[in-house]
Formats: structure tokens, sequence, C-alpha cells
């Protein structure tokens, strides 16, 4: 298929990235600064391993997502390696999701990667591994998806220091707007109520894909929340991604 | 030869917008060519003409004002037009991270149905059958526009477009190219050759059309362009007294014995032939000058 | 290059023996809140916590800062306002509170802040009561925070037997006596029951004696002194009988001072 050309020509890009393997650098040295920590605290040293593992797969994630993603189109116009692509019999759809693809598969393995280490590390301190582990890292996954369409979508139209900003931003808000909701219960009915309410709906809400606090105290995770974030996540991703593509469709390359 | 149409524009207009308050610029005021099949159609203008811009309208890479573009008779920004067509950009660049053969590998796959080159014989074909597992990073600019030159031919495209292909190549380079096109032409195929570079034009194409300041000012045969008529005939002599050869025409420099001369008037030429003989004289060399392409561009342009 | 090197090696080490009065991290003081923090926290809250808390165990063992205790409900509040279910905080501000702040009401305060957000943990009151007892004596609170204790699910077989005995000490026989004869009666090994049966007869004393006294109270107001012997409480009708312990043996009466005990100590039986 033509998407998964692009998708693995994109993989093959971001594999040989050295940017790749200098956060992948710091990833696994945060892991193993867990175990450091753990000798610090007073009590429960589970659950600091835990909290820094979930923190660094999840941040470092976030980072190679925006880092990789935000150069995904970019890089291709800038250097003008797009003109001979798309004058191939391929359209322009194909080619965004074949970028999509391909950095996806990128993330995914170092999800894994980093996980392995984190597995490891976490059994020699024999602690338990729970469903509920792979479960938040699944989520962590579907979180990463959505950061990548959005920075693919700025990617089509924006340079790359503007587009990690603006993906950044898009995170920051994502992990506050719980906030918003609690502002807005305290809100009394009306216009402005209504008006922030609509905002709130649409801004991404990331803590839906936030399983951290479950994994570490082992809490009870009502089942209908998986099905509704997962849609959430794909739906929205989705959302961005056609955004992305009109954005991109009539883009004159100049 | 068939008068197939393989490439038609039909007024085309672009203007881009620049600056924070979008001030428009034109770029093409309305251009209008045809292509027939199997002839080599040269696209000619100074920089800045709008000759990219043209091409990169015909492969969907900007998207026209107003116009209208068939290529083999479909529309061109159709897969089925894009499957016959091969494009060289200038400057070309490409993934730093491939290999040679990763790098057409993966454009082969974008020809989905369709059957593509071998991969070895096109790097043969281009010379570069000895690096194909060097990361492009590696290569030097002549080794990417010969890379360049072989994604073009990846689908043996029937219509091939290339912008400023001997830009850049040493002399060898740029004879290896010609020979290439001339070939594409044996084989029945469409070339679009878009140049600065007049005496490259000169050689191969058979039409042209001149594209100044986003206009095209003439398009047709090339013969019908240029006049055969004789301009003036340049000619070497040694042993001649200078002063003497003023009366045939104007001399133009002196090395040694030997003279350059310029002779306008044509019945003049027999007659300092003549008289160098009498005088026993020795002639190095007789080069009739007929009008070049050239002499019409720079005309044209200074018209406008 | 290699003198630059050696120079500012050097200089480090100088500069860090130089006494500098700084107390690193300290500006988490001024976080007006752990609300605030935990929006600041992306989603991250877990491990924030984490730090604070190793963060406060460094702090707050630092004696060279000698008003550091005010600030320790602050920081654990915000320890509890990142991550509630985070458990070891409760526990370890109490016990800072406690016996280095030697301040009874945060420690208390603490341990409820653990309770109310994580109200199946049956630790904090339990705690709580074990502070009130041990340390300050005061067995009303001890009383209500091990029957806090005790109704939570899970909680251990002793702490009934602490809240009994907290009732005992308030004087409360009569409860007292119905508790562990509950709880002697629920016992399933030999030890449990032995203790159970130690109270039992302690309290059957207490009772005992109130009783005896009051009754040597009401013949001293009557014959301006007191008896020679218990018995005489029975012949001059003050008393139907004289009770005698939960091993049927008598009480020891000291006619000159009017005291009573136990023939033997309640443990040693």
């Amino acid at each position: 298929m033509k998407i998964r050309a692009v998708a693995s020509n994109t993989f093959k890009e971001a594999i040989r990235d050295r940017v790749l393997y200098l956060l992948l650098f710091f990833a696994v040295i945060s892991l193993i600064s867990s175990r450091i920590l753990a000798l610090l605290t007073v009590g429960d040293k589970i659950k600091i391993i835990m909290d820094v593992g979930l923190a660094s797969i999840s941040l470092f994630g976030v980072l190679m997502a925006i880092l990789m993603g935000t150069g995904l189109v970019y890089k291709e116009i800038d250097k003008k390696t797009i003109y001979t692509l798309l004058s191939k019999p391929i359209n322009r759809l194909q080619f965004l999701l074949g970028k999509f693809f391909g950095l996806m598969a990128t993330l995914f393995i170092m999800l894994v990667f980093m996980s392995l280490i984190f597995i490891i590390i976490f059994l020699l301190y024999s602690g338990q591994i729970t469903w509920k582990f792979f479960v938040s890292l699944g989520f962590v996954f579907l979180e990463l998806c959505l950061i990548t369409s959005v920075a693919l979508l700025f990617s089509c139209f924006s340079t790359p220091i503007l587009s990690s900003i603006f993906s950044l931003s898009f995170y920051v808000i994502g992990h506050l707007s719980w906030g918003l909701e609690t502002l807005i219960k305290k809100m009394k009915p009306g216009i402005t109520k209504f008006l922030t309410q609509a905002v709130y709906a649409l801004l991404p809400d990331l803590e839906n894909f936030n399983f951290k606090s479950e994994v570490v105290h082992n809490l009870a995770i009502p089942p209908k929340i998986f099905l509704f974030s997962f849609l959430y996540g794909i739906i929205y991703t989705f959302f961005i991604l056609v955004l992305a593509m009109l954005v991109f469709r009539r883009r004159d390359f100049i | 030869m068939s008068k197939q149409k393989i490439l038609e524009i039909k007024d085309l207009y672009k203007s881009f917008s620049s600056g924070f308050l979008g001030k428009k610029t034109k770029i093409l005021k309305g251009i209008s060519l045809e292509v027939n099949k199997g002839e080599i159609f040269g696209y000619l203008g100074p920089n800045g003409a709008g000759k990219t811009s043209t091409l990169k309208c015909i492969l969907g890479l900007i998207f026209p004002d107003k116009g209208n573009i068939k290529v083999f008779g479909f529309d061109h920004l159709s897969i089925k037009a894009k499957q016959k067509i091969g494009f060289l950009p200038e400057n070309p660049y490409f993934y730093d991270y491939l290999t040679s053969s990763e790098f057409l590998h993966f454009y082969s796959q974008l020809f989905q149905k369709q059957k593509t080159a071998d991969i070895d014989a096109l790097l043969k074909l281009v010379g570069l059958e000895e690096n194909k597992d060097i990361q492009l990073r590696k290569f030097s600019k002549g080794m990417l526009q010969r890379l360049a030159l072989a994604q073009t031919l990846l689908n043996d495209p029937e219509l091939v477009l290339l912008d400023e292909p001997l830009g850049g190549l040493d002399p060898i380079g740029r004879k290896e190219i010609r020979d290439i096109i001339l070939k594409l032409k044996e084989e029945r195929k469409t070339v679009f050759l878009s140049s600065h570079i007049l005496q490259d034009i000169e050689m191969i194409c058979d039409r042209v059309a001149i594209l100044v300041n986003g206009e095209v000012i003439n398009q047709g045969r090339l013969e019908d362009l240029v006049s055969q008529e004789i301009l003036f005939t340049e000619m070497t002599v040694s042993q001649i007294n200078r002063k003497e050869l003023e009366n045939f025409g104007k001399t133009l420099t002196h090395y040694g014995n030997k003279s350059l001369i310029k002779i306008y008037d044509q019945n003049k030429v027999q007659e300092i032939l003549q008289f160098i003989n009498e005088k026993k004289g020795k002639v190095h060399s007789l080069v009739p000058r007929t009008q070049t392409l050239e002499d019409i561009f720079i005309g044209m342009v200074k018209q406008k | 290059m290699v003198v630059s090197c050696g120079l500012f090696m050097g200089l480090k080490l100088i500069t860090d023996q130089i006494p500098r009065k700084k107390v690193p991290g300290a500006s988490i003081i001024y976080i007006p809140s752990g609300k605030y923090l935990k929006y600041a926290s992306l989603g991250y809250s877990s491990l924030f916590a984490d730090l604070v808390y190793i963060w406060s165990i460094q702090y707050f063992s630092n004696h060279s800062v000698p008003e550091r205790f005010q600030y320790l409900t602050h920081v654990f509040s915000i320890i509890s306002e990142l991550d509630p279910n985070y458990l070891d905080p409760y526990q370890v501000g109490a016990l800072i509170a406690i016996y280095d702040a030697k301040d009874f009401d945060t420690a208390m305060e603490i341990l409820e802040k653990g309770l109310e957000k994580n109200p199946e943990q049956w630790i904090f009151p339990w705690q709580a009561g074990h502070y009130a007892q041990m340390i300050l004596k005061d067995f009303k609170l001890a009383k209500k925070y091990y029957k806090m204790a005790m109704e939570i699910q899970g909680s251990p077989p002793i702490t009934k037997r602490l809240y009994s005995n907290a009732v005992y000490e308030l004087g409360d026989y009569e409860t007292a006596w119905k508790n562990w004869l509950e709880i002697y009666k629920n016992a399933d090994d030999k030890r449990v029951k032995k203790i159970a049966s130690n109270h039992l007869y302690r309290t059957k004393a207490a009772i005992d004696i109130q009783k005896i006294k009051q009754a040597l109270y009401k013949y001293k107001n009557k014959f301006g002194q007191l008896p020679k012997k218990l018995g005489v409480l029975v012949s001059s009708g003050i008393l139907d009988s004289i009770p005698q312990d939960l091993d049927g043996r008598d009480y020891v009466y000291n006619p000159e001072t009017g005291k009573i005990k136990t023939a033997v100590i309640p443990w040693k039986r």
C-alpha cells in the first residue's frame, strides 16, 4: 500500500534520527534514578519506583512525539523532498497518513523498549506488575497518538520551533482542563457558563488517558471509562487529522 | 510524428501573496502552450520568469488561480496522469538517511499497480551502480543529479519534465544527460525541458516557448523562430596587412601575425578569399554565423 | 586547560566548605495551597507527592532551621492534596509532629486528614489513639480514636481491647465489663482469653471495691469510724453480702486506712 510505503520510510527516518536516541538515553537514566530516589524515602519504595517509571515513560514519550512530529511535514517541504514525492501517483492524504503511522510505529517501539527496561528494574525490587500497568501504558500510547496528530497538524504550516510550542501548549491545556471543570461547577448558570462549557468541551482533556494513580495505588477503574476514554482519543485524533488534511490539501509548495 | 497532444496548458494564471498584508505578486499571467507526442519541447526564459512555477502547476505542487492543464487528455491532478509522468527538479535533494537503492525502492512502491524498472539496471544507466549502498548524505551534487534522473525514469514515463537538468554539471555530465534525452526521443517519449541555458536548448529541442515575466512571448518550431540567414562571417587569416583587411570588414583582434575579421557583407567574402589567395596569405578558419537563439532571446527580453 | 580544570575543582571544594544559610527547596513553603501545585503538575501529581515527601524528610531532619516545624501542617497538606492515597506521609508526618515538634494537635490533624481521605485505613485513628494513650495519657481522646478504628473493617482485634482498656481507665466500669465479657466470649486463642479474664477480674474488682468503699463511707457517717472487719458491714445491715473477687477470694481490707485491694495482682493470677 502507498500509505505503508510512506510510513515505512518515515519509520526508517525516525529510527535513524539521533535525537531519538538522546531522548531514550535520558529516559533510561531517569528510570535508573528511580532506584536512587527509592533509597531516600521512608516507607514504601515500590511507589516511588512506579511513579518515576510511569512519569518517565509518559514524559519522554510526549517529548519524542512532539520533537519528531513537528518535523514530519516541515522537513519534507523545507528540504524539497516533497516535490518528487508528490509528483508520483500518490495523493496528499496518503502522504499525511503515511507520515502519521510511520511515527506512531516508531513511538510504539520506543514505548515497548522503555517499558521493558522499567519492568526489569521494577521486578528487581520484587514489585508486582498488574494488568492495570499495561492498560495505563496503552492509554499513554493513545495520548501519544493524539499529540502526534497535533504536532503533524502544526508541522503542515509552521516551523518546528513554533510547532513544538503549540503542541506543548496543547499538552499543558489538556492536563489543566479539569481545573476549568472545577471553575464551571462554581459558576452561576447563564450565558457565560454555557460558553465556558462549550470551550471546555472543545479543549482536549488528556486526563482521560491518565491512569497513573490507579496503577500506583491499585485503585479500582470503572470499566465504562475504558471504552469512553478510548473512543474519545480515537475520535479526537481523527478530528485533528482531518483538520491537518484540510490545511494541507491546497497548500502551495513554493 | 503523430500530433497527439501530450500536454496542454490554457490561460494559466497564478499569483502569490506575500508579506503580512498579502500583497499579490503575479507570477504567471495567462500561459498557453501545447506539447506534442515524441517531441523535445524547450521551455526557455530568464531566471524568475516563472518556468519552475509552470512546472509545479503541471505537477499539482501549486494550484493555479485560473486556467486549465491537461496531461494525456486527463486532468493534470489525476492519478492516471501522474502514472505516466517523470519529474526531475532543479537542485534535487533526497532523504539523507537512505541509500540510493532504498530510495528508489521506496519510490517504486508508490506506483502500486504499475510495473517499474529494475532498480539495478536504472542505477547502471545513470552510472551509480557502485554506490547503491552508500547513504545519500555522502553523495556529491553530481551524484544526486544522476539519482534524480534515475527516479524520473522509474515508471518508464511517457512524459518527462526536466527542470534545469544540465545546471551544475561538468561537460561530460552534460553530454551524458543530453544523450539520455535524445535516447528518450528515440523511444517515442515526450520531453519537456525547462532551462535558461540557450545552447542546450538549441542543440536538442524541436519546439520551444519563450517565457518572459510570466508570459509566453513566442512559441514554435526552432527553425521557424530562428532565421537561417547568415548574419556575418568570421575569418581568421595571417600574413596579410591589417590595413588592407579593413577594406572588407571589421578587424576584431590581432594576435601574433593572425587577425580575426568580421565580414557583414556576404559578397565581400568571395572577394576577400581571392585577395588572400593573391597575397599568398593563409586562411585559418571561416565561420558563417546565423542568428542564434541567444540573439532572438536577448532581443525579445530587451523589447519587454 | 588542565590548570583551569584543577582550579575550578579546587574552588568548588572550597566553596562547599563555606557555611551558608541555605535550605534547598524551601520555597515550597510559599506555595499557598496544594491545589495549585496539583494543577501545575499536569497529571504527574503522584510523582510530585513523592518528591515533596522525600524533600520534607530531609527538610524536617535539618536541625539548623529551628522554625521549620511551623510549616509541618502546610507541607503535609500539600502532599495530601497531590496524592491523597499516599499513606506513608500521614504516618511519618504525625511521627515528626509528636517526637520532633512535640506538637500533638498537628499530629492528630494529620492523622485525621489521612482517615478522611482514606476511610478504609484503620491505622490512622489507631495511631492517634495510641499516641493519645501513650504520650498524652489522655484516655478520653484515646477512647474516641480507638472506637473509630474499631469500626473500620479489618482493624486488628487488639483495637477492641485497647478501647475497652481506655473505657476502664475513664472509670466507666460497667461498659468496660460488658466489652471485656464480649472479648472473652469471642476469643479464639488461650492467650487472648487469659488477657480478657484478667481484665474482667480487674474490672470486677474495681466495681466491687467501689461498692465496698461506698458502704464504708456510709458506715463511717453512721458510726463515726471505720469498721474493724468487712463482715461488720453486713451485720450492720449496710451491705447484703461482701463481694468476692472473680476467683472467689476475699478482698484485703486495711481498717486503719480504709483501703481495699485485691488479694492478687490481676496479671499474676
